[in-house]
């Protein structure tokens, strides 16, 4: 296989971007306090109140997410891959939801900490824990060898989405195509805010995340109707989110080109019959063969398949 | 059914709370009043804080039942074994036809045949082709009957019937499905094509017509029109560039 190579190759570069965001984990900094009147700059004895400063979470607790994201990505691919289980990968679905969604509040999630390396790539004087980076890149590793299992059964967002899926109707090839490249827009949108100097710069992909609300149970009213009408839709088209924004999954689906070990649906062992294609409601069965890039690991084919559940040959 | 309206009114009720409540949360600008009314606002912010986060759970919850309650009513049906699955979704192919229940044979076909033809060990070959003419097939009761007539013992007969690829021992169907498993149509999915047909017309292995008698299935070698790979012909009908999905509706040309 010519795979290996380019796949040690894809992860060296991965690796390489690592290493030149690592001085910018050292470097001592201060965060800009010009953002805020302060007591000297009011003037008039005026005296700034005590702030209420929460602490940090405990660093082996961050810790632990990281870990936990790395557990539910092993989980979802052993689902997936091994036991072929829709049900058990829907009972992970809804942990994640509950942990890195509601419990978590969806921060940090490897969608938003892309932002977060960027502007350590490009701003010296910003610095980013180690388990921001290690959020970023677990997901794309994996992607690399096992294609886009964060996306199922691990993303909070893919999870809230996944779940509302009730009718899904297939959406048009061309079209599919067409508004996937969306994606690809909003990454480099994301991008270019992002690099942008410290006071100026904007996380897009934060502050226009449609479902962060939900995990927050507040949030603008803009975003909270948005993300209600991203749910609405999701029962009819399969997760919109995931196919047509998600500036992550660019990034992923660029990294499954090499996967060599993603969902398969061999020729020799299912029939060809087609009803996995009509049951993947997210357009990724082409000709009877799953598109790696487009996978979101929801093991609905695998669950339509009458070989899996032992009533055909 | 039920559950699923109540669960779906529930969400909407929940909807129609929050946003009730934050249309009618006064906006008015909060340093400007006095420091009295300024505490009463607050505390009656926090209120609406602390309701609109039980709504919000509530609707959670209310979402989560509903979206159960839904899955279980779309659900599609469990598929059944495929054949049974296809025939009951598409109009497949005609079988009004009942089984053809081994017809009585007329075998004075036979008879006139070797007095046209000869007796002799020579005429083997235009005695099998005339019958397997006729019959469509060589019919065990016409080779019996051959044997009685002629010099041909039995042994020639079956050693030239089932050397010769032309002559076939098993009755046909009414229509022959040649799918051709040539070079180009093997690496485009003859096989594929071939073990689809075999599951729609419900051909067991080993044998090539289906029960009612109506398609016989014919693994060729090639029909000479390798840019339509993959490719097959029913009766003179060909149908090129086919995949599994629509390799049955090939077989209606013949209805």
């Amino acid at each position: 296989m010519s795979g290996l190579p380019q796949v040690v190759g894809r992860a060296c570069v991965i690796l390489a971007l690592l290493v030149r965001s690592a001085p910018a984990q050292v470097i001592p900094y201060q965060r800009p306090v010009d953002t805020a009147p302060q007591a000297d700059s009011i003037g008039g004895g005026y005296k700034v109140p005590a702030v209420q400063k929460p602490l940090p979470r405990d660093y082996w607790l961050q810790v632990l997410d990281v870990v936990a994201l790395a557990a539910a990505m092993g989980i979802s691919i052993w689902l997936v891959l091994k036991r072929r289980s829709r049900k058990w990968l829907t009972a992970l679905t809804i942990a994640s939801l509950a942990y890195f969604g509601f419990y978590r509040e969806g921060c940090i999630c490897p969608i938003g900490s892309l932002q977060n390396v960027v502007v350590a790539l490009a701003d010296p004087k910003y610095s980013i824990p180690m388990v921001v980076t290690a959020t970023f890149v677990l997901p794309l590793m994996v992607a690399l060898y096992f294609g886009r299992a964060f996306c199922g059964g691990v993303c909070a967002l893919g999870a809230v989405q996944e779940l509302v899926v009730l009718k899904p109707v297939q959406v048009p090839r061309r079209l599919d195509r067409a508004l996937g490249l969306l994606k690809y827009v909003y990454l480099a949108l994301a991008i270019l805010f992002a690099v942008k100097p410290a006071l100026t710069r904007d996380f897009l992909i934060c502050r226009f995340d449609p479902f962060v609300g939900f995990f927050r149970r507040t949030g603008a009213p803009h975003m909270l109707v948005l993300g209600g009408a991203f749910l609405v839709l999701g029962m009819f088209v399969g997760r919109p989110y995931c196919r047509y924004l998600c500036p992550y999954a660019g990034l992923l689906a660029w990294c499954t080109r090499l996967a060599r070990r993603g969902v398969t649906i061999t020729p020799n062992k299912e029939l060809d019959c087609g009803l996995c294609a009509e049951a993947c409601p997210y357009g990724a069965i082409e000709k009877m063969r799953a598109v790696r890039r487009n996978c979101l690991y929801c093991a609905r084919c695998y669950s339509s398949c009458p070989c899996e559940r032992g009533v055909a040959p | 059914m039920r559950r699923t309206l109540i669960a779906g009114s529930l969400v909407v009720l929940c909807v129609t709370i929050l946003l009730t409540d934050y249309a009618l949360a006064p906006r008015q600008p909060f340093a400007t009043r006095p420091a009295a009314e300024q505490k009463r606002v607050t505390a009656a912010r926090l209120a609406r804080k602390t309701r609109d986060n039980a709504v919000a759970w509530a609707l959670i919850a209310a979402a989560a039942a509903f979206f159960t309650f839904a899955q279980g009513l779309v659900k599609p049906p469990t598929p059944r074994p495929p054949g049974e699955r296809r025939q009951a979704k598409a109009p497949g192919p005609p079988r009004s036809r009942p089984a053809a229940a081994a017809p009585e044979l007329d075998l004075s076909f036979v008879e006139q045949l070797v007095s046209k033809i000869g007796r002799t060990k020579e005429s083997a070959i235009p005695l099998l082709q005339a019958i397997q003419t006729h019959y469509r097939y060589l019919p065990d009761d016409a080779l019996r009957r051959l044997c009685d007539l002629t010099e041909i013992t039995p042994a020639e007969i079956a050693g030239t019937s089932s050397f010769y690829g032309r002559f076939r021992r098993s009755p046909v169907g009414e229509h022959i499905v040649r799918v051709c498993h040539g070079t180009a149509c093997h690496v485009s999915g003859a096989r594929q094509i071939t073990e689809e047909l075999r599951r729609y017309l419900a051909i067991p292995d080993g044998e090539d017509t289906d029960a009612a008698r109506m398609f016989t299935l014919d693994e060729v070698a090639c029909l000479g029109c390798c840019s339509l790979a993959p490719v097959l012909m029913v009766d003179g009908h060909t149908a090129g560039k086919l995949t599994p999905a629509t390799a049955c509706d090939a077989l209606k040309v013949t209805a």
